[in-house]
């Protein structure tokens, strides 16, 4: 008491900074001391959780396999996997032990396929899971959003579309995504009307999702997509390219004619190599005509047409470019040259070196 | 100059160290907290991303892996695989070989079946030239594979190599060492393709250090913490700057630095600069700098982005003497980068960068250990004159001494709130006391080396790289 009362009084004594520093560092420490009690709470915490998580996962795989071959043909659900069904209901409540059943059903239904998935989404609908799903529809925090859509999708929850729609146009990109890929995974290419009306950017990563859920229906039958390639919104313009790419749309050909002149730069590249995919030749005098005011990057994407769809009456052109200051124009163009006209081609290689292009010299070898 | 004059300066003097100091620890706490806000954001974002579809479409953008290799023989050919094992479908691996006077290109010629193959190169970035060549495997199990064989130039030249073979549209700069999880490239890569307000120019990864950590097959098994004192201290130092450091600077599109061990770059931009430097020993963050300012000089809007998961793997120092070379040459490297941009520094054309990135890349980091410095050499000279006064002393090294253990302390919070890699019982409690012991382990010498770094740097021209032992990761047989 006595050694406090002094310590006190030498307290009292210092300088309003050291004084200061003393106060904090007492709440540094005590602060400190906290977190590193708190600390071991914590890792022994997330240690449970995953033991848990490993028990549970483990549990309901079980059941779930089990009510899987609890299946009766005259019954939709038999008494067996009623018994089951009446058991995870009791555990889906708890937060903890909802996530679990779902990621383990989740898990199940990318293992298996047909009927079993049916009988699958019969648990997540009898379960309640469903239920939970769409509460989250209505929280206020647009990642729990995100992840209920996300989860609808997943299970493949048509009866959810009334909910999601208005989510196709939400201020949050996530929600908005998850939203498209909701409409794409569960209506094929009918659920990509939204983009008729789409104003917000569709981001690249976005598309390629798309693009690779459409690509996994049996069903190949495309919509019209025109509407699309005349899209304001740049991005839908670029989606549409790569479904015109994809699924081979010669008839739209006249539509990526107009998009060689499109004001973005992207997509008139990107229309390039879709005409050159699409065999568009008719493509090849439009560009050649206006050859120099391109930018380079679609005069090298234009090289790689020609390439592809180069004809003897070419050569005149391409030998014009045989001395370009772009490295990969003189590349390809000595390529395409070879294809057309090996003479010719050979006969480059008697240029004395001082004469020849750079793509020239580093082609001497092989020629 | 009379006492009274002495005393003015010396309280100056004071004044100034308080007020940096201030500075620094303020600024600590304010990147802090907006990482701790970033780090949630990311998470929740994150959360329910699916990367399979990426991972697996064709359509997906094609990323050309650069493995610059020197003398690299021990590991090669299992580095090599590990960076083969990648889950992403549209990818290359080129390892540039450069100028090894080992036996590391044959190993690999034996190890991947190589032959010899014509390619021509477009030189956009000038280089050393190609030694025995490039090779490509017969086997068509390492088709992803091509290995180019060039005179020795340095790292950054044998990036520029790397540069200038890609024909992908991404490029990931990579130290060939470094152990990449298999879903390192579609986590990368996806700020590339999901910013649509501007481009993404580059994207840093988080490194962590892989000593005793268990790899099999090239993936990693097993995370360990580490026996030695200062490879724990690193672990860290690393948890510290990239958790609570650079997930702000990201926020605030401020990086200024992505660590040359792994980072993915727009191949076009890079070109377009002229490549890596080959002047400088901190080509790494060089480059970043010149991205960048190319790109506020072209008004451009854009962005480097920085991913908090651990998916790069490396092997630290485990010797003060490696340790300190490693620190120095970080130390030359950024003082080299920061004084090649001078223009850019409180310059309000190039706007954020200019005005913030810079001057506290310069003030806190740059000048920090010079002015660490001044101050103990003033610390003893106040003690030599009689004129310290050991309360203000004593009170303001413990509270600078539990300022740093605190925030060690957020950053293993961060750490387990977050990605929790280090799971095994007891770890916690060592890595708390390593907060306590870290600021007499690890502090004293990273002061030294940058100190040292100043001095090379300003009389010692010569000097380059250091040399960096390999001792290779811990593996387990299956």
């Amino acid at each position: 008491m006595i050694d406090f009362q002094i310590l006190l009084e030498y307290y009292n004594e210092f300088p309003f900074l050291v004084k200061l520093a003393w106060d904090f560092s007492v709440v540094l420490s005590i602060l400190i001391t906290i977190l590193i009690v708190y600390l071991k709470f914590v890792r022994k915490h997330l240690r449970k959780i995953e033991v848990d998580n490993l028990k549970f996962k483990n549990e309901y795989e079980g059941l779930l396999i089990e009510y899987l071959y609890s299946e009766e043909e005259a019954v939709e659900i038999s008494e067996p996997q009623q018994v089951i069904l009446e058991k995870l209901k009791k555990h889906v409540p708890i937060k903890a032990k909802r996530k679990v059943i779902i990621s383990v059903l989740y898990k199940l239904m990318n293992q298996v396929s047909g009927e079993v998935t049916d009988a699958l989404k019969v648990v997540y609908q009898n379960t309640g899971l469903i239920h939970y799903a769409l509460l989250r529809l209505k929280s206020k925090k647009w990642y729990v959003i995100a992840k209920g859509i996300g989860e609808l999708t997943r299970f493949k929850i048509d009866s959810a579309e009334d909910e999601i729609k208005p989510y196709l146009t939400h201020p949050v990109r996530e929600v908005r995504k998850e939203a498209h890929f909701y409409f794409v995974t569960l209506f094929q290419f009918e659920g990509l009307s939204f983009l008729d009306k789409l104003t917000t950017p569709l981001s690249e990563w976005d598309q390629i999702q798309m693009l690779e859920i459409l690509q996994k229906f049996s069903d190949q039958e495309i919509c019209d997509i025109k509407p699309w390639l005349q899209s304001k919104n740049d991005t839908v313009v670029l989606f549409a390219l790569k479904l015109a790419n994809l699924y081979n749309q010669y008839e739209v050909k006249d539509l990526l004619m107009d998009l060689l002149s499109h004001e973005n730069k992207t997509i008139r590249i990107q229309a390039i190599e879709v005409l050159t995919h699409l065999y568009g030749i008719e493509a090849k005098d439009v560009l050649k005509a206006n050859f120099n005011e391109l930018s380079l990057e679609e005069q090298i994407s234009f090289f790689g047409m020609l390439e592809k769809l180069v004809i003897p009456d070419d050569e005149p052109f391409i030998e014009k470019h045989l001395f370009h200051k772009n490295f990969e124009i003189q590349l390809l163009a000595l390529k395409i040259l070879k294809s057309i006209n090996i003479d010719k081609y050979l006969g480059l290689n008697k240029l004395p070196s001082n004469k020849k292009s750079l793509a020239m010299l580093n082609l001497t070898d092989t020629i | 100059m009379d006492t009274s004059s002495i005393k003015i300066i010396l309280q100056i003097l004071h004044y100034l160290f308080f007020g940096y100091a201030f500075a620094a620890i303020t600024s600590y706490i304010v990147l802090s907290i907006i990482s701790g806000i970033e780090t949630v954001k990311y998470k929740r974002k994150n959360s329910f991303v699916n990367y399979k579809d990426i991972l697996s479409s064709a359509m997906s953008p094609s990323i050309t892996i650069i493995a610059p290799a020197y003398n690299e023989s021990l590991n090669i050919v299992e580095n090599v695989r590990s960076l083969l094992s990648n889950h992403y479908v549209n990818y290359n691996v080129v390892i540039v070989n450069d100028g090894s006077k080992d036996d590391s290109l044959e190993k690999l010629i034996k190890a991947y079946d190589l032959e010899k193959i014509d390619y021509i190169i477009n030189e956009k970035i000038k280089t050393q030239p190609l030694r025995e060549g490039i090779f490509k495997s017969k086997n068509p199990a390492f088709e992803k594979l091509m290995i180019v064989d060039k005179l020795n130039g340095g790292k950054a030249d044998a990036l520029n190599m790397g540069l200038n073979i890609a024909k992908s549209k991404y490029v990931a700069c990579i130290d060939v060492d470094c152990l990449l999880l298999e879903d390192a490239l579609q986590k990368m890569i996806k700020p590339f393709l999901e910013v649509t307000d501007a481009k993404v120019i580059a994207t840093g990864g988080v490194i962590r250090i892989a000593n005793s950590c268990e790899i099999n097959g090239g993936k990693l098994v097993d995370v360990n913490l580490p026996k030695n004192l200062l490879v724990q201290s690193q672990i860290l130092e690393y948890l510290r700057a990239f958790l609570l450091g650079r997930m702000a600077w990201s926020r605030l599109n401020g990086l200024l630095v992505i660590s040359g061990a792994f980072g993915i770059f727009d191949k076009k931009i890079a070109i377009a600069v002229g490549g890596y430097d080959t002047n400088t020993v901190g080509e790494d963050m060089e480059i970043i700098v010149r991205m960048r300012r190319y790109m506020e000089e072209q008004g451009r809007k854009y962005k480097v982005s920085y991913i908090p998961d651990p998916l790069c793997w490396t092997e630290a120092p485990d010797t003060y003497k490696i340790f300190i070379s490693q620190r120095n040459r970080w130390t030359r490297g950024t003082i080299e980068t920061l004084k090649k941009h001078r223009k850019i520094g409180f310059n309000p054309k190039y706007g954020w960068f200019g005005l913030i990135s810079y001057p506290y890349w310069l003030i806190f980091e740059r000048w920090a250990p010079i002015i660490e410095a001044a101050g103990l050499v003033y610390f003893a000279i106040l003690v030599a004159l009689e004129e310290l006064r050991w309360e203000y002393a004593l009170s303001f090294l413990l509270l600078a001494y539990l300022f740093s253990v605190l925030f060690s302390i957020a950053a293993i919070y961060s750490e387990e709130l977050t990605f929790h890699q280090y799971k095994k019982k007891g770890t916690g409690f060592k890595l708390v006391l390593l907060s306590a012991l870290e600021p007499f382990v690890l502090h004293p010498f990273i002061l030294y080396a940058a100190i040292k770094g100043n001095i090379d740097y300003y009389f010692n021209k010569t000097k380059k790289w250091g040399q960096m032992e390999r001792k290779g990761f811990s593996t387990v047989q299956t």
